[in-house]
């Protein structure tokens, strides 16, 4: 390859890059409603006793996740300024068939469920807090 | 409510003796390495693939490129805290920088080193056997990976994780002794 060729090829590898990592910066904490009716009972959660009176933000983490820190600070500050919303943080690292049973491909991925354990909405990545509010002021008002 | 944690991480700020690594490093570290695998990628577009593997040997493209191998092995198995890079970033770069606000698990980026290393390692094998543009793509996967890293903060070693711990493929304790 010619010296204008190999230049034109960097400057589209870096492109690309910068294009991937923009639109992964786009759909990170985005909120995906979710309309199949799922339900998950708090029973298949291991340690957890039960779901909040109006809604539950269930996180799965693993030990390999630097956005789980960030995703547990923003749902937890959450869960302490809404009331009857209940925070609860699975690590699947050891438990990677519960990822399997509940469709994780990555972490962190946060399932909202309504009072009856319905999965109303999922999030891949560090939720915003204002979007995640907003997702929950519709399912608490529905409910 | 309440929040239920099986581990409780509520420290928002940076506490002097608080485990963890400065969270701008491994980013550093990716920076040089994104900036070296371009030159691998330019230099393998430039010169043809070798015909024996004692030439494929020699090329500068293939030598830099089992430089940075070695140095993501490095990386994988030493732990980020103990990669050449961290040290010229704790020594060079930290001095001149404010606090971080925030300390990372050193876990994550020990593990994307790993991803790193098994993508530049298939890049070397092939490259050595004679396939024309292993180096070149291998070194452009791995630097759209370090590129992401550096500039986006986004760990796309990390995102595979979770889809190899379910298939069965990696052993947990592996990445846990990182």
């Amino acid at each position: 390859m010619n010296p204008e060729a190999v230049a034109l090829a960097l400057v589209a590898l870096v492109a690309l890059a910068t294009v991937v990592g923009i639109v992964l910066r786009a759909t990170a904490g985005r909120v995906r409603r979710a309309t199949d009716g799922t339900v998950i009972r708090a029973r298949e959660l291991p340690g957890v006793r039960g779901l909040g009176r109006g809604a539950t933000l269930l996180q799965f983490s693993t030990e390999v996740c630097a956005p789980c820190t960030t995703t547990r600070r923003v749902l937890g500050g959450v869960a302490e300024a809404v009331s009857g919303v209940t925070h609860v943080d699975l690590d699947v690292t050891h438990r990677p068939d519960l990822a399997s049973k509940f469709h994780i491909m990555s972490t962190p991925t946060t399932l909202i469920l309504d009072r009856r354990g319905v999965v109303r909405a999922r999030i891949g990545g560090a939720p915003r807090t204002a979007d995640l509010r907003a997702e929950l002021d519709r399912i608490l008002a529905a409910a | 409510m309440s929040t239920e944690t099986q581990k409780s991480a509520h420290a928002l700020a940076a506490q002097p003796g608080q485990k963890g690594i400065d969270p701008r490093s491994p980013r550093f570290g990716a920076g040089i390495t994104a900036v070296l695998l371009l030159v691998v990628v330019a230099l393998g577009l430039s010169v043809p693939i070798g015909a024996t593997v004692g030439q494929r040997v020699l090329e500068p493209g293939f030598i830099l490129f089992a430089l940075i191998t070695l140095l993501f092995a490095w990386g994988a198995f030493a732990g980020v805290q103990r990669h050449p890079y961290g040290r010229i970033f704790r020594a060079l770069i930290r001095p001149r920088l404010a606090p971080p606000t925030d300390l990372e698990d050193p876990i994550p980026p020990t593990f994307a080193q790993g991803v790193g290393f098994v993508i530049t390692l298939v890049g070397v094998a092939l490259h050595l056997i004679g396939v024309p543009y292993a180096l070149v793509i291998a070194a452009g996967a791995a630097f759209v990976a370090a590129f992401l890293n550096s500039v986006f903060a986004y760990c796309l070693g990390c995102q595979i994780y979770l889809v190899l711990l379910r298939l069965g493929l990696l052993r947990r304790s592996s990445v846990a002794a990182g």
